[in-house]
């Protein structure tokens, strides 16, 4: 193998087919893509390529950003952004994990709960807003209900599929050594499907932001994406843009977090062959 | 060597095809399973041999006829028949130790004992070094190591196994084979192993039924005479020895037979 590495027999192509390109590589397009998006946006700024109203220059949205933050009290909308997202999610996730992992277990939980909960996945959350609004009024209950609605039966199905793969020698070892249902569910089936509940979590709690911005768009007073309806009618797009912003990074460290998390819990993953 | 453990009586497994039609994999299969030996259940594929395994496992229910392990019919999977499959069953969330103490634990063992049968077992399997590893770290036979220890560990009055050594290249596989020996003699374990492998039949059992496919039935009782009384741990020396490839040639035409008359 490395004899070959020395004289390389064929030049490398800047395209492979499924052939790994190095480290340096993919930080450097990393880089570049992010580099060209930015660098286009200021030139085109800087040469009124763009009307300036409708798409301020970087470091207007920057300075936006800065100004919310150090005179507007806007960290206070982020948190109160943060705590609905989390709020919302443990609860999904306090009812979808047990009763999915139960689903992907036992064919007859999954006979009586499939048919209501894959229905319930086709209507879209949104189109519950009016009637939330008139249940729950103004408060935080019509936010809290529309995340928990979006979420819960998409993690529901994730999870019960993922309890479905586990495989069915694993189960019948356990069956073979002695083991009853409880400890088949608990000691086995559980801690096999825990990697894959972490990797549904994450997708889904990624989603849980999407419906944020939903809500606190249509009916909220506080919160990231009620400040950026409040610039709109000032015709502050900077301020728009510099919610988009701390939404898109807040997304990205949830997703840091999570992986983080994964790595932290099962330690055995990372040595896979 | 001459009580028997296990007996299948008239076994038999229909399975449901849908539309009220039913397919008859096994059709009453009978033997009988002496304490402390070797049993090879051998044939084509499609004979139903892993079904009959599954069958004693309490796995899979009989459609008619009974299985019964020391004169009680099975009813349902137990620690007192362990199995160990073909493909990987490590948890993989447990350091090599815990996979082997784990059937233990669950059922009631104290720790201390836990412990020194654990080390026990993973010794005799030649994992002593590998012991406080995750089943990740290792390779596929070492897994499969882990499972057998971890079966022999809890106990059972029988080791079932499906083919056990199939997803293992050739070299792993002898050396496994003469680790089943060795633990076979050493532990005095009543097993039933499952395989299509002639070679792997003949080194391993001290009493071969072959059944013949579609549906599975018991077609010949055959007992390896030129090993009898003492078992051949070394598979170079097995095949030197006067009837191997006699017996081996038989076995051959037993299968072809099957194949042809497809």
């Amino acid at each position: 193998m490395s004899e070959r590495n020395l004289k390389p027999t064929r030049k490398r192509r800047l395209l492979e087919v499924r052939k790994a390109v190095s480290r340096r590589q993919v930080i450097l397009s990393a880089l570049a893509i992010w580099g060209l998006f930015f660098g286009a946006w200021i030139i085109s700024s800087a040469a009124g390529l763009v009307n300036d109203l409708l798409v301020p220059a970087p470091q207007q949205v920057f300075s936006a950003l800065y100004e919310l933050i150090a005179e507007r009290g806007f960290i206070g909308d982020i948190g109160i952004s943060i705590v609905r997202v989390l709020v919302a999610f443990i609860m999904a996730a306090v009812v979808a994990v047990p009763l999915g992992v139960l689903m992907g277990t036992f064919p007859a939980i999954e006979a009586f709960f499939a048919p209501f909960v894959s229905a319930w996945r086709y209507l879209p959350a949104p189109s519950f807003i009016p009637i939330l609004l008139m249940w729950f009024g103004t408060g935080e209950a019509p936010k809290l209900a529309l995340l928990f609605i979006g979420v819960i039966f998409f993690l529901i199905t994730l999870v019960m599929d993922a309890t479905k793969n586990v495989r069915r020698e694993l189960i019948e070892t356990a069956l073979t050594l002695g083991a009853n249902r409880s400890i088949t569910v608990f000691n086995v089936v559980l801690p096999a499907v825990l990697p894959d509940i972490m990797v549904a979590m994450r997708q889904m709690l990624a989603m849980t932001w999407t419906y944020l911005v939903i809500a606190e768009i249509v009916a909220s007073t506080t919160g990231i994406g009620a400040m950026m309806m409040r610039a709109r009618r000032f015709l502050s797009t900077d301020e728009i843009l510099a919610g988009i912003l701390v939404i898109g990074a807040l997304g990205l460290l949830f997703d840091i977090l999570f992986a983080a998390l994964h790595r932290w819990m099962f330690p055995y993953l990372r040595e896979k062959r | 060597m001459s009580a028997s453990l296990l007996r299948l009586d008239g076994v038999c497994k229909d399975f449901d095809l849908g539309r009220g039609r039913s397919l008859r994999a096994v059709d009453r299969v009978s033997f009988e399973v002496e304490k402390s030996s070797i049993c090879v259940l051998l044939g084509p594929s499609g004979c139903g041999k892993s079904t009959v395994l599954r069958m004693i496992a309490g796995l899979e229910e009989p459609s008619d006829g009974q299985v019964l392990l020391q004169g009680q019919p099975v009813d349902g999977p137990g620690r007192d028949r362990g199995m160990v499959f073909q493909a990987y069953t490590s948890f993989d969330w447990m350091s090599v130790r815990k996979n082997v103490e784990f059937g233990m634990r669950i059922n009631g063992i104290s720790a201390a004992e836990r412990r020194e049968r654990a080390e026990h077992f993973i010794k005799l399997v030649g994992l002593g070094k590998f012991i406080d590893a995750y089943p990740t770290q290792l390779s596929g036979g070492m897994r499969q190591r882990v499972a057998i220890a971890r079966t022999l560990a809890n106990g059972p009055e029988l080791l079932l196994m499906d083919e056990p050594f199939g997803a293992l290249d050739a070299e792993t596989r002898w050396h496994m084979q003469e680790l089943m020996i060795e633990v076979a003699n050493e532990e005095q374990t009543s097993m039933v192993i499952v395989t299509h492998d002639i070679e792997e039949a003949i080194f391993l059992a001290d009493k071969i039924i072959f059944l013949s496919s579609h549906p599975g039935r018991l077609k010949e009782e055959i007992i390896p005479e030129f090993k009898i009384g003492h078992r051949i741990a070394d598979k170079e020396q097995i095949i030197q020895l006067p009837g191997y490839a006699e017996l081996e040639r038989k076995i051959m035409r037993l299968m072809r037979e099957e194949g042809t008359r497809e």
